[in-house]
């Protein structure tokens, strides 16, 4: 089952690198990457380990379902 | 076996693409490179397919030292403790992979030297078999070349790499 995730948007919402958000969980770039694209699904460690560094509850960057469109969020009030 | 280098600790960054090219030219080079400087059916065009098969096998030989000092060799070779969870979990698809096509190969050619050898000793057929030190060398060293490469190749199969920032 795919694991859809919002990495790259709460990334981009602190201004970090792949590479700074790698180094942050010890993983190669690459990975943040893989993970982005929904390539490689997490093990619970990395995913606890991601959340943290965005302090923000895992299932905010990590869900079973497609997560609704950002404009959707915010017209329905986050 | 993977080369580090000072400039590229983790490996020089290669595309699949050209990772699976790499692969292609020395699963290629090397076999054409032995086939023409052994000539195992005929000794035709002499030395010039000597040459030619020593300049193959030579070009083969530089494929291997670019493949070696490449990310994906890193990601094959590299202890567990030095790679992170997605990298060692391909690494372990690539391993299974690389060591049943490996041993589907060692099967297949110690089955081929049976029957070959049953064969010629028969006189019911002549078949190619290594007979030379030269002949044995040329099968070796591509046992070799391939045993160090197959899990590199079997990654180079996977996904795409992620785009760098």
């Amino acid at each position: 089952m795919a694991i859809h995730n919002r990495l790259s948007v709460f990334r981009a919402d602190h201004a970090m690198s792949r590479k700074d958000l790698a180094e942050r969980v010890g993983v190669n770039p690459q990975t943040i990457g893989y993970l982005e694209r929904g390539d490689y699904a997490p093990s619970v460690e990395l995913a606890l380990k991601l959340a943290a560094v965005f302090d923000a509850p895992v299932e905010a960057l990590f869900s079973l379902q497609p997560f609704a469109p950002l404009a959707h969020s915010l017209k329905n009030g986050g | 076996m993977f080369y580090r280098s000072a400039r590229h600790p983790f490996g020089r960054a290669v595309s699949r693409r050209s990772a699976r090219a790499l692969v292609i030219a020395l699963y290629i080079l090397y076999p054409l490179g032995c086939v023409l400087r052994l000539r195992p059916f005929s000794d035709a065009f002499g030395g010039a397919a000597d040459i030619a098969g020593l300049l193959l096998i030579a070009a083969a030989l530089l494929v291997f030292a670019v493949l070696a000092g490449s990310s994906l060799q890193r990601q094959a070779q590299e202890p567990e403790d030095k790679l992170d969870e997605r990298e060692s979990a391909e690494r372990n698809r690539a391993a299974y992979w690389s060591y049943s096509a490996f041993a589907g190969l060692v099967v297949a050619g110690a089955t081929y030297m049976m029957i070959a050898t049953d064969l010629v000793e028969s006189g019911k057929a002549t078949l190619w078999t290594p007979q030379t030190g030269d002949h044995w060398n040329a099968v070796v060293g591509g046992l070799v070349l391939l045993g160090m490469t197959l899990p590199a190749a079997v990654l180079a199969w996977g996904k795409e790499t992620a785009d760098m920032e």
